[in-house]
């Protein structure tokens, strides 16, 4: 496995604001990643960054083992499907294939034509009369069709509905699995594509919280419901991310692992254990005051 | 420069030229319909008019200088395309309608001037005095120089606000405002304007539109060096 994306240190200050905080971390060949995040985290900005649309204020970016910048040979292989997007006023759908096609040396026409089909994308509609699901669809085709190594979804699903969503995510693996590459996914919708991912990039304020497998996530946390005088006893001393109760009944999200002996005994406390969703533990992690976040000791 | 480069600059060119209407007809459509309203006029008049109105072709084409660039930069840096290929690309498509205006310029005021005298009715609106003096291949140049120049003017100050934003072109604004009047002020209290009257006199219209090609050059080079630090 070879690392084909190379963040380090990575900060980007809009006058007194930091919106990216020395960001550190490596991305591999052929692997689907998740940039999570809430609303504002910089996740927009680091893939802005990462594709040299926008500038760092600090730290280092290799992608490809080179910088980016105006680098043909870096650029070329790297499609960045954003939400923000432009177009130009005149331009169809047709237009924007064209184009993709002449920038994306992997690019499959006889794919993105399929694709577009499948959507149900008007080849001669202007990209500007499109609905918002529809632009949404156009950005997965190109991201899909261009085949380029590092590919990246910037919350691509906007004004999707729940079919749609559904195709591109088995599009996705489909394709994936016969010409493998690296995505990076940047998401909301977390629990509709924990299954796509491989390993998980946690954005909270401008730093990275996460770096790890998704494998590896499920033990992060768990959680355990009973009455709540028995869970409060059960979880001093541990690390608590959430706690809520209703009458006499608490359910309490911890993170870390619950030794066997300790399942044993909450057990004959009458206490049941219950996995957190990749959902959950992010909404858990990144949720709370700016305090209460960055309490958090992962 | 390889091939994949090349390539690049010609997706770049290509999707600029997507747009075909507006740049191969708009700005005829445009001139155009200011020749027959003064076609018309002159049906009506008594005596030769003599008229300025393919003045809006070059209008048009400071217009779509600016306008290259919010219509068609943010699509090619968001799809991978490097700034510099973007650059040229768009260099060369200027460099294409160019000569393609200045050809079909020429052309006109060549059968404007020696086939039709003022298209029957002496109207001369694409042959006029001083500025398409010179044989068809001087006019050519002439009118390619001073369409690239325009162009480039609009695609600077679009290349300004792109970087800077509102507050940069208030800046520029304020700038050349000052810059203007100080250096009105001056010409005023030296006496110089009639020198410089004088002088422009004396030079060719070739002379002007040539003075205007290391402007030209020093747009451009300032574009590029602004579009370097542009970020989406």
């Amino acid at each position: 496995m070879s690392a084909i994306v190379k963040v380090t240190n990575l900060t980007k200050s809009y006058g007194d604001t930091a919106a990216v905080r020395g960001v550190s971390f490596e991305l591999e060949e052929n692997k689907i990643y998740g940039l999570l995040g809430r609303n504002g985290a910089g996740k927009t900005t680091i893939m802005h960054m990462l594709t040299a649309q926008q500038f760092a204020s600090g730290g280092d970016i290799e992608v490809f083992g080179e910088a980016p910048y105006e680098n043909e040979s870096v650029l070329r292989r790297v499609c960045f499907i954003k939400e923000s997007q432009k177009y130009p006023p005149m331009f169809t759908v047709k237009d924007v294939l064209e184009v993709s096609a002449s920038l994306h040396p992997n690019w499959d026409a006889a794919y993105a034509a399929e694709l577009a089909e499948a959507f149900g994308l008007p080849m001669k509609r202007k990209m500007q009369k499109l609905s918002r699901g529809m632009l949404s669809a156009a950005g997965v085709v190109v991201g899909l069709a261009s085949r380029a190594p590092l590919t990246i979804f910037d919350e691509p699903y906007l004004g999707l509905d729940a079919v749609a969503r559904t195709l591109f995510y088995d599009r996705l693996l489909e394709d994936y699995a016969e010409h493998p590459r690296t995505v990076i996914l940047s998401t909301h919708l977390i629990d509709e594509v924990s299954r796509l991912l491989e390993h998980v990039l946690l954005i909270d304020q401008g730093k990275l919280l996460l770096d790890r497998d998704v494998e590896r996530l499920s033990g992060m946390a768990y959680s355990v419901v009973g009455a709540a005088a028995r869970i409060d006893s059960f979880v001093s001393g541990k690390s608590l991310l959430t706690r809520d109760a209703m009458g006499a009944i608490a359910s309490a999200t911890v993170l870390g692992e619950a030794s066997p002996q300790e399942r044993r005994e909450a057990a004959e406390r009458g206490l049941e254990f219950a996995p957190v969703s990749l959902q959950q533990l992010i909404v858990h992690l990144t949720s709370g005051t700016k305090d209460e976040r960055e309490a958090i000791k992962l | 420069m390889n091939i994949v480069q090349s390539g690049r600059m010609k997706a770049v060119a290509s999707t600029i030229l997507k747009d075909r209407f507006s740049w191969f007809l708009l700005p005829w459509i445009i001139s155009g319909s200011s020749f027959v309203v003064n076609l018309i006029t002159a049906y009506f008049a008594n005596g030769e008019i003599t008229t300025g109105g393919v003045a809006s072709l070059y209008i048009y084409m400071f217009a779509a200088g600016i306008m290259s660039v919010s219509n068609t930069l943010p699509f090619l840096l968001g799809f991978s395309v490097r700034r510099s290929d973007y650059f040229w690309g768009t260099g060369g498509v200027i460099g294409l309608v160019g000569v393609i205006c200045a050809a079909g310029l020429s052309l006109l005021s060549y059968v404007e001037s020696e086939w039709l005298d003022g298209w029957g009715v002496g109207l001369y609106f694409f042959h006029l005095p001083y500025v398409s003096e010179g044989s068809v291949a001087v006019q050519f140049l002439v009118y390619f120089l001073l369409i690239v120049f325009l162009f480039y003017l609009g695609f600077l100050i679009a290349c300004v606000a792109k970087r800077f934003g509102k507050n940069g072109m208030f800046i520029l604004a304020i700038a050349v405002l000052a810059i203007g009047t100080v250096w009105s002020y001056v010409m005023t209290q030296q006496g110089w304007w009639i020198d410089l009257g004088q002088w422009l006199a004396d030079r060719t219209m070739l002379e002007i539109a040539g003075g205007t090609a290391p402007l030209t050059l020093l747009y451009m080079a300032l574009s590029y060096a602004l579009l370097r630090r542009t970020s989406v």
